[in-house]
């Protein structure tokens, strides 16, 4: 992937299958394998559900830009909103031992990727960085951190 | 994400097909809480042509198993896709569901 990727879709859950197209085919060029780039599939259409739920609180009129890009050892998705400020700790998750309904979307994000985190630096709406690693050592490492 | 109601002398097959997320899985929450509300003895949700779930779509059958253990109704699941599999294995809740080779092996058991 010599360019990033940029989509934007309204806040619309219908929309979320061409963010996982997008993810998936990104994924592919960035040279991952098939199960990987299903990960990340899974994981940004649980991310750009998030923002829907929590920072747009499910208002439908709102913009989601997704953008994907890759270095020689990474592959990165910036997911950005401007709706309530999240925290990752706020986000509803549950134990994957407790069986009730909801909770489980922050775990298919950190399945796919090797680093979750916010940028601070982004004053209104919520700017979420995606890390996956290619080299597969580099990756164990961070998970095990 | 289309969905097909079967219903036996005995049982019901939810046969569901395409991509359940968060657009889709409200359509399937109401066909699973309708036989819920009429108490279905015995479901079986044929997953056999579904592409993709999402958490939605798993907190949507968690829902549902866990309103027809209340009656001591049957939650089955068929024909799961490998990749629904993984999910399914990844979130712990292969040990919780009834997952059958096919419709018949789940009517049967």
């Amino acid at each position: 992937m010599n360019n990033p990727i940029v989509i934007t879709i309204p806040s619309h859950p219908k929309y979320l299958s061409v963010v996982r197209a997008a993810a998936l085919l990104a994924a592919e060029i960035s040279g991952l394998g098939t199960t990987e780039a299903e990960d990340i599939k899974h994981a940004v259409d649980e991310a750009c559900s998030n923002v829907i739920k929590y920072a747009y609180k499910c208002d439908c009129t709102r913009k989601i830009t997704v953008k994907f890009d890759d270095t020689q050892n990474s592959f990165q998705v910036t997911i950005e909103d401007s709706g309530s400020k999240a925290k990752l700790e706020d986000i509803k998750i549950r134990e994957l031992d407790e069986v009730k309904p909801g909770g489980l979307g922050i775990h298919f994000i950190k399945k796919a990727f090797n680093a979750v985190v916010f940028d601070k630096k982004k004053r209104n709406g919520n700017r979420l960085l995606l890390t996956r690693y290619k080299n597969t050592d580099e990756a164990v490492i961070s998970k095990q951190k | 994400m289309k969905i097909e109601t079967a219903a036996h002398s005995d049982y019901t097959v939810i046969s569901i097909a395409g991509e359940i997320d968060m657009y889709s899985s409200p359509e399937l929450r109401d066909t699973l809480l309708a036989l819920v509300k009429k108490k279905a003895a015995t479901v079986i949700v044929n997953l056999k042509d579904v592409k993709y779930i999402d958490s939605s779509g798993i907190a949507t059958f968690v829902e549902a198993l866990k309103k027809m253990l209340a009656y001591k109704g049957k939650f089955k699941m068929a024909q799961v896709p490998d990749r629904v599999m993984e999910i399914f294995n990844f979130s712990k809740l292969d040990k919780v569901f009834n997952i059958y080779g096919s419709i018949e092996d789940a009517a049967n058991s």
